[in-house]
């Protein structure tokens, strides 16, 4: 995020055709009743670029649908901004995801508006405070009209159009109208983020709205109520007979209870062909997970280095479905072997797991990150990568 | 003929785009994140040689909402309401799919009745999940502006019943929040089972117009038959499921081989399509139409009577703390198999949680599918493999 | 002087009723395309919507004109006109009555495919300079696609042509009233070239199932991905005028033009190339779109031979 949006929106846009009309002769008296007509114009064919990103796009797609129908007053979709009057930002907007945004909306010619619609496009939802969620689409370009609601149903969108639709025929007819929040009503509800046109918003006021924020969960959530379920104590685990055999075979401790059993990584490889073989064909998921020294399996134990888990799991095929599931221990920054060379799936699993957690696996023929940016440092779901607003950049 | 029908060995999705011919000047097309019919937020390099796509290189994690990370910040009756966005085409499922594994680790029995109405919600939500899905797919072959737009509109209409059923339950159209460890949050109401009998009656009716619009449609044939063809070998070292994976002749469906919920109560016949093109996918998706209609009717007349959650009072369950441990759960959804990964280790909130989503895998298929196709295919194939980002990247 | 006079007059005449009806006409689209969709499209603006296109329009021309820096300005600026002005310039032949005609020319059918092969310059024109690649693709789509389909549109306008023997429209027209309608007369003849032409026009005018150079699922929005405002409006304008006038140049070449059982006249005319107009939207609507090398194929292995065979039986037809 380079440049930031402009924002000087108080002088409306002008189209060179309005100069012409009012240069013609005699058509100073008419100019007013132009005016209306342009006015009327703009507000009645209000077309939608859907940047549809997640479940609030569903609903936008609903609202163009059978029931609320929103071509009833003229609003059609277009797959082209440069077409486009109106930007829907309709689902969570992400940090990779919120330069495409804000390039999109650069694209769209003038006169032109945004409307928010859901929790996460007003203010990043739940997400607000993880790693890779921006809080809040105002943070990039301006909104005109806020749609709350996780997800706003369709008729909610179609009242925020028609709201839009009055902005724009006041706008037009010369009443100012203020594209961002106004300083009143901002001091009233105080949101707890600024929003873009603030002078206010400083990097220390910031980070303590944010503190404030976090604050208020931890209370809420730090000194749980006494078990309501006592829990039944874990049985030993049954393992498909195969499975089993070949794990004594493999001479594998088998008898955790608190998980699967825990491979060499020496005989990984081996475990995972010779499943293949036992018709264990489908390929079913990898897990990464991260345990900070002084955790282990049974809960908090000293003698436990910071070190990596990861669990495999297979699956055969066909009534009586049987699942394999193994892990293999690995110290921080040692490599594990792939299982890419037999199961394709391993490609993007492992790569996902490298990317979020950070276990390397050796002999991946294309170790780059999944989900987040390339150049993007730290992996997020370690235990010790902080999961609260100073992680997430766009604060 | 432009285009080679058959894969004789598999597509290396790495090959470096040097060893194509030299002569040839391919044109670098980006495909996405925000293109119309990407659904949602999904890019793909796409290096063309004419129209012919000759290397697919996909980017997910446009949407990557950190949903793992966030569970493992929130208590787990906290988690239930987040996860229903990340299928959000299907969020009856994710909820239920999470809730399953922390009753497991948990040792709790899930009433039987609360299983029953769980059943009949995952049926129905099939029903609304694949109506979608044969809107979106239309819309891909027949352009916004066409054919496909008209499917899209009826599939919407009839997916609206079902939401309408669903926000009687639960009090939200979409992000229902009604699943509770050891049970469900809200009983059905009454003459509710009524209603869903007449709702669908009304769906069971109109399958027929939208097959007409696309199974029996002779440009749709055209489109679909022999494109983008996933063999059963590749399709299960890939990890793809549900649908996508019966499509590819592959007779494997969770609800029948290893039954969650009271899918060991009823029978379930798992529909299959030899051919693995996107003919076959939307072949078993309508099949599977048909017979969710059938279970949801042979079961919503007999939900057995009794507590529908394990007869404590919610509120408490705000508590609960998972004895360490790790377990893997895995249930069918409209798109295959969801699986959650949990670690606990004994406090409130979840050590590491992992959700296995069944699109991430069916939409790695795509480096090895597409290529030797045209732009035109690419869509049709994203289309019929059903990718819902949201799930994608989490 | 008279002449230019009334020249004028009635192009200026047949221009405005051939815009406003296509802005109508849109709407009627909008409401149809609703109905079909169990919706009920534009009901706001105007009674039952009817004022919808006037607000489009009125919008589109307030529109920032935006040139894309990498663009080729002239090209980028010249071609939304041309698109429009080579669809308004194939109304000129039409005729709609027997004396309300833009101009009589002698070789009109001709005129006509020329103009009409002629819009798919502008077409490429905009696909190029916009210098994007969705654009460039829909612009080569749309050129393969126009040549491939000029030669069964022109085999099967020949077929009328020898009939009537002749290669102005007014004339096809008559000799139509004289005999019968060439869609019926022989019906062997007349209704398969009739059919290959519609077949061809909507391919031409970029029409589901034909419209891969538009396919916004798949092209965004085709050529038309870079325009703004109202030459974007232009493009569109030219689109339906192009179809319009490819359904009214249907109707007289097959259908008898103003001719009809009673009272014949301007009504008859206007009448069928709704009716075809409809058709289209109705053909639109209902189908999914082809493959760009199905298109070709299809183009290539039935309708080229079965134009050629019928364009042999007329001329077998009148001979004997
Ligand atoms: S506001 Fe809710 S429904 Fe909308 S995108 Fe965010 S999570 Fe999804």
């Amino acid at each position: 995020m380079s440049s930031k949006p402009n924002l000087d929106t108080t002088a409306p846009f002008e189209h060179p055709l309005y100069k012409t009309l009012e240069k013609l002769p005699g058509l100073s008296l008419g100019t007013a009743s132009i005016d209306d007509l342009l006015a009327w114009g703009l507000t009645n064919s209000l077309w939608v670029f859907p940047m549809a990103t997640s479940c609030c796009g569903i609903e936008l797609m609903a609202s163009a649908a059978s029931r609320v129908d929103l071509d009833r007053m003229g609003t059609i979709v277009r797959a082209t901004p440069r077409q486009a009057d109106v930007m829907v930002v309709a689902g969570t907007i992400t940090v990779k995801m919120a330069p495409r945004v804000l390039k999109l909306w650069e694209q769209m010619p003038e006169p032109k508006w945004c409307i928010a619609m859901g929790s996460c496009a007003i203010s990043g939802d739940f997400y607000r405070n993880l790693y890779s969620v921006i809080p809040g689409i105002d943070t990039v370009i301006p909104v005109d009209v806020y749609v709350p609601g996780c997800p706003p149903n369709p008729e909610a969108l179609m009242h925020g159009l028609l709201r839009l639709q009055e902005k724009v025929h006041a706008a037009r007819r010369g009443v100012k109208v203020v594209r961002d929040p106004n300083p009143e009503l901002m001091a009233i509800t105080k949101p707890s983020i600024p929003r873009l046109c603030d002078a206010e918003r400083t990097e220390e006021l910031t980070r303590a709205q944010a503190d404030d924020a976090m604050r208020v969960t931890e209370e809420q959530t730090s000194e749980p109520l006494e078990v309501a379920y006592a829990p039944s104590t874990p049985l030993p685990p049954v393992f498909a007979p195969d499975f089993a055999g070949l794990l004594r075979e493999l001479g594998v401790d088998a008898s955790s209870t608190e998980g699967p059993p825990i491979v060499p990584l020496a005989r990984h490889y081996e475990l995972a062909r010779r499943l293949k073989d036992l018709g264990y064909r489908q390929y079913v998921s990898v897990v990464a997970s991260h345990w900070p020294a002084g955790l282990g399996r049974k809960g908090k134990d000293d003698t436990e280095p910071e070190h990596y888990e990861i669990a495999y799991i297979l699956r055969t095929v066909g009534r009586g479905s049987r699942v394999a599931t193994w892990v293999v221990r690995a110290a921080i920054g040692e490599p594990v072997p792939t299982l890419f060379p037999l199961f394709a799936g391993a490609d993007w699993q492992e790569r996902e797991q490298y990317d979020l957690v950070g276990v390397r696996f050796a002999g991946h023929p294309d170790l780059r990150r999944l989900m987040m940016a390339e150049n993007y440092v730290g992996h997020p779901l370690r235990r010790d990568f902080p999961s609260d607003a100073p992680a997430a950049p766009w604060r | 003929m432009l285009r080679t029908l058959q894969v004789e060995r598999r597509v290396d999705p790495h090959l470096s785009i040097d060893r194509y011919d030299p002569e040839a000047e391919l044109l670098l097309l980006h495909f996405g994140p925000q293109h119309p019919a990407t659904h949602g937020v999904f890019r793909m390099d796409l290096y063309l040689d004419g129209e012919i796509v000759v290397k697919c290189v996909p980017y997910v994690g446009y949407l990557h909402r950190a949903v793992e990370k966030l569970c493992e910040v929130l208590t787990y009756s906290q988690v239930t309401p987040i996860v229903d966005k990340n299928d959000y085409v299907s969020p009856m499922t994710n909820e239920q799919a999470i809730n399953l594994a922390f009753e497991k680790l948990l040792g709790l029995e899930v009433p039987r009745r609360a299983r029953w109405i769980r059943t009949v919600f995952a049926e129905m939500q099939r029903i609304a999940s694949h109506l979608l899905w044969l809107g979106t797919f239309a819309m891909d072959l027949g352009g916004a502006l066409g054919g496909g737009a008209t499917v899209f509109m009826h599939a919407f209409r009839e997916r609206e019943s079902i939401m309408d059923l669903f926000e009687e339950v639960s009090g939200s159209r979409f992000h229902y929040n009604t699943h509770t460890i050891g049970g469900n949050r809200h009983d059905i109401p009454a003459g509710w089972s009524g209603r869903v009998k007449q709702a669908l009656d009304v769906i069971e009716a109109r399958i027929g117009e939208y097959e007409a619009m696309t199974l029996e449609n002779r440009i749709f044939h055209e489109r679909t038959r022999g494109v983008g063809v996933l063999d059963g070998t590749l399709a299960l070292e890939l990890g793809i499921t549900g649908p996508n994976l019966r499509a590819s002749g592959v007779d494997h469906d969770l609800r029948r081989d290893a039954p969650f919920h009271a899918y060991d109560e009823i029978t379930v016949n798992v529909i299959t399509a030899e051919g693995g093109d996107c003919l076959a996918r939307t072949q078993v998706r309508m099949g599977e139409l048909r017979e969710s209609i059938r279970i949801v009717r042979a079961m919503i007349d007999s939900i057995p009577e009794g507590p529908i959650n394990g007869g404590k009072p919610i509120k408490l369950v705000n508590s609960i703390k998972i004895p360490a441990g790790q377990t893997y759960v895995a249930m069918e959804t409209p798109r295959g198999e969801l699986g959650t990964y949990l670690i606990a280790d004994g406090s409130p909130k979840a050590q590491r949680l992992k959700i296995r989503p069944p699109s991430l895998h069916a939409l790695s298929a795509m480096p090895y599918i597409l290529p030797g196709g045209t732009v035109s295919d690419a869509l049709a194939i994203l289309g019929s493999l059903d990718p819902i980002m949201g799930e994608v990247d989490r | 002087m008279s002449v230019v006079v009334t020249a004028l007059v009635t192009s200026l005449s047949i221009l405005t009723a051939i815009l406003t009806v296509t802005a109508w006409a849109i709407w009627f689209e909008r409401k149809f395309v609703a109905r079909m969709q169990s919706r009920l499209g534009p009901t706001m603006v105007g009674p039952s919507g009817l004022l919808q296109p006037l607000a489009d329009l009125v919008k589109l021309l307030q529109k920032e004109d935006i040139v894309p820096e990498a663009a080729d300005r002239r090209l980028f600026d010249l071609a939304p006109k041309l698109a429009a002005l080579c669809a308004l310039g194939a109304a000129a032949v039409v005729p709609f009555s027997a004396s309300i005609v833009g101009a009589k020319i002698d070789l009109g059918v001709l005129y006509l495919l020329a103009i009409g092969a002629v819009t798919v310059l502008p077409v490429f024109m905009a696909g190029w300079a916009s210098n994007n690649k969705f654009a460039l693709l829909g612009g080569m789509r749309a050129l393969a696609q126009s040549l491939s389909y000029e030669v069964p549109l022109v085999l099967s306008a020949m077929v009328p042509v020898i009939l009537g023997g002749s290669m102005d429209v007014s004339k096809i027209v008559e000799s139509q009233i004289a005999t019968q309608w060439f869609i019926i007369g022989p019906v062997w003849l007349g209704l398969p070239a009739f059919c290959l032409f519609m077949l061809a026009m909507l391919a031409e005018s970029n029409r589901i199932p034909f419209d891969i150079p538009e396919a916004e699922s798949e092209l965004v929005s085709g050529v038309t991905t870079e325009y703004t405002g109202m030459k974007f409006a232009l493009f569109y304008l030219g689109e339906y005028v192009h179809t319009f006038v490819a359904s009214a140049a249907a109707s007289a070449l097959f259908l008898g033009g103003w001719d009809g059982p009673f009272a014949p006249g301007m009504h008859w005319m206007v009448l069928k190339t709704f009716a075809l107009f409809g058709f289209v939207y109705w053909v639109r609507w209902s189908l999914l779109r082809f493959r760009s090398d199905q298109l070709m194929r299809i183009c290539w292995y039935w309708l080229v031979p079965v134009s050629v065979a019928l364009l042999l039986g007329a001329g077998a037809w009148v001979v004997l």
